[in-house]
């Protein structure tokens, strides 16, 4: 067995230059495929994190129906029950209550439908970074009554600015058309443009005295020490208390539930297609190591080499040629991501584009253990498979080649 | 009991399209210890003959008998390792594995008998040494002369402890002085340790030293005759 490793290992350096090609294709591909998804880990995370730190959270409670109708008399039963547990649970680092409805904007210019997002500035602000937002003027813990603060977008589509006033026109937990006029006081611009479209922000106290006569929460956002005890938070929330529905981030945004499965896939898909490129470059190589090694294969198993240990010895020769470049290139990847991850790799040339889309324009690449482990899996897999056909050619040849005398 | 042994055998190359008999009709028996050389003009047989002794071609019809065991009939798998424990091969060239050592190929065919590490490098550098390449023992194939690679070859063979070694034409390629060097060690072996040499050869010097002579003429054989050998040496 070392022996055959030992041959294998040396017969890939009889053609310097030939294996130095195929290794170089093999490094400069794995390098590329490595950061590529290391790149794309990092805008799928930096939105994920993004999306959980602003505005989601990593669990939220709301009335079974509230997320599909809307209204405002779907709204948390037991509120004051579910606070004092979140408080008491050691796995809950911060949480925020918030009261919500949709209905309509109204400014000298035009009307469109929001959704009106009432919430207490010092707890949201402890639970989510919603505030680091604000693009201008200032947050809700201004002294300014009735203050509301819109999305840049809205504000450019109705022409205005700080100070002046809009009105809001919703359906009161009565199920009676109610109407406030708010003071802008600041503009905010998250990652989404649809979102700073259709989301305005007012103080939950305000919103609740033109709601009703009692104090009414639609959702209440979670944050807790890790993201992984969303799972068992939500189910104790949902055996605990009846008439509400606690989810997790990834039942909340089947978005980014997505984006966190399409990672795992972009890996296996991008190295696939590399790998697949790289393995007509491996069988080429081993078929013309092979035609020019027919006499000497043939004297091997004329003196009594068996096929098996023929076979192992040309699989062991493109296993670890591949092998060695793909060491090489996750190298150089590991190294490339760990500097990009420090500072970033920056996308600003793109990042109007970027931000229509709602992502932010300097990207931290990452790439896990486990992924690292995934893209040697499919290298050595493909190796392989493009490895059988030449060693299949290999154990078929005629000792009589040794024996040829010309 | 002969060491080999062909009963009848014949090779018809290319029997349907434009028949080339190779072989007709040959009968040898070959026993321990003999020293022997087959003859003959080219395209006579020899190399034909030496590889259907050696289990590395199948005959038309007939069969070959080695350490009374039927050869010809064997899977293909049975018959490599049948080779590997019994017949050792010494070819006109491309002998040795171009990556490693002439001890490294000298103990390959040792381990792939998987015998203990130990045994393998003490067998091969004394097979090395007896070949005269004590000093050697490192080279490479590519570093060595025409010469010194069919020692090795020859070492190697020897290291496989074969009930019989087969040569076709292994001084072919060689200098004189190299073909009677090789010559006298193969000799030697056979002396002094009984080892069995079958060798094709169409050296006059060569054949000289064989002290049976096999001649074929057109497939089949036309004289088989032991001859006296003065034990001299070259070198
Ligand atoms: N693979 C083959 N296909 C067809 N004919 C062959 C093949 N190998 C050998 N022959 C023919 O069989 C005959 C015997 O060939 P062989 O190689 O055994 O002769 P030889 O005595 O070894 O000759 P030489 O002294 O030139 O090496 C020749 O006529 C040769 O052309
Ligand atoms: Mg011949």
């Amino acid at each position: 067995m070392k022996t055959l490793l030992t041959i294998a290992w040396r017969n890939i350096w009889r053609h310097p230059a030939r294996s130095g090609v195929l290794l170089a294709a093999i490094v400069a591909g794995l390098w590329a495929g490595v950061v590529t998804v290391g790149i794309i880990n990092g805008l799928l995370q930096q939105r994920i994190d993004y999306m959980i730190e602003s505005e989601i959270t990593h669990a939220q409670i709301h009335h079974p129906e509230f997320l599909a109708e809307g209204y405002s008399w779907l709204h948390i039963p037991h509120h004051d029950e579910i606070i004092n547990w979140l408080e008491n649970d050691s796995r809950v680092v911060n949480y925020t209550s918030r009261t919500i409805t949709d209905g309509m904007l109204q400014s000298p210019v035009k009307t469109s439908g929001v959704r009106i997002r009432g919430i207490d500035a010092e707890t949201e602000r402890q639970t989510t970074t919603f505030h680091e937002n604000l693009i201008e003027g200032e947050y809700l813990d201004s002294d300014v009554p009735s203050a509301i603060i819109i999305g840049a977008e809205l504000a450019a589509e109705h022409n205005m600015e700080t100070g002046n006033r809009v009105v809001l026109t919703f359906e009161d937990i009565n199920n009676e058309l109610t109407s406030g006029s708010f003071h802008i006081v600041g503009i905010f611009r998250s990652a989404s443009v649809e979102y700073d479209r259709r989301n305005v922000f007012v103080r939950s106290d305000e919103f609740i005295e033109l709601l009703g006569d009692q104090p009414v929460f639609h959702e209440i956002g979670i944050m807790l020490g890790h993201e992984e005890q969303a799972g068992e938070v939500t189910a104790d929330l949902n055996s605990r208390f009846a008439g509400i529905t606690a989810q997790t981030w990834r039942q909340l945004s089947p978005e980014l539930s997505m984006l966190v499965e399409l990672g795992g896939v972009m890996v296996i898909i991008i190295t696939m297609i590399i790998m697949a490129a790289l393995a007509f470059g491996i069988l080429n190589t081993m078929l013309m190591a092979l035609f020019e090694r027919m006499r000497e294969i043939g004297m091997l198993i004329s003196i009594g080499m068996s096929k098996i240990r023929v076979f192992s010895t040309i699989m062991f020769e493109s296993v670890m040629l591949t092998l060695t470049g793909t060491v090489a290139g996750f190298v150089l990847a590991w190294g490339t991501i760990r500097y990009l991850s420090g500072s970033g790799l920056n996308l600003e040339m793109f990042a109007d584009g970027a931000a229509q889309l709602g992502w932010d324009h300097v990207i931290y690449p990452e790439l896990t253990p486990g992924e690292y482990v995934i893209i040697l899996s499919v290298v050595i897999l493909i190796t392989l498979m493009a490895s059988v056909y030449p060693a299949i050619k290999g154990i078929r040849i005629n000792p009589l080649e040794a024996a040829k005398n010309t | 009991m002969a060491i080999v042994q062909t009963k009848n055998l014949s090779k018809v190359y290319n029997p349907d399209t434009v028949p080339v008999h190779a072989l007709r009709d040959v009968s040898i028996s070959i026993e321990k210890g003999e020293f022997t050389s087959i003859v003959g003009p080219s395209g006579s047989g020899k190399t034909t003959l030496l590889n259907m002794l050696g289990g590395l071609d199948k005959p038309s019809s007939g069969s070959v008998w080695v350490n009374g065991k039927e050869i010809t009939s064997m899977k293909e798998s049975d018959l490599i390792d049948f080779r590997l424990y019994n017949i050792g091969f010494v070819f006109q060239h491309y002998n040795l594995i171009p990556v490693f050592t002439a001890h490294e190929n000298v103990s390959f065919i040792m381990l792939l008998q998987n015998r203990s590490k130990k045994e393998i490098k003490e067998r091969a550098d004394e097979l090395l040494e007896e070949v005269g390449l004590g000093d050697r023992k490192n080279a490479r194939p590519v570093e060595m002369s025409g010469g010194q690679q069919q020692r090795v070859a020859v070492a190697r063979a020897l290291a496989s402890e074969p009930k019989f070694i087969l040569a076709d034409e292994p001084t072919a390629n060689l200098d004189s002085t190299s073909a009677m060097n090789l010559l006298d060690i193969m000799s030697r072996m056979n002396r002094e340790q009984n080892v069995t040499f079958v060798f094709s050869t169409h050296d006059q010097r060569v054949i000289d030293r064989a002290r049976r002579v096999i001649t074929m003429v057109d497939g089949a054989i036309h004289k088989d005759e032991y001859q006296n050998v003065e034990e001299t040496k070259t070198g």
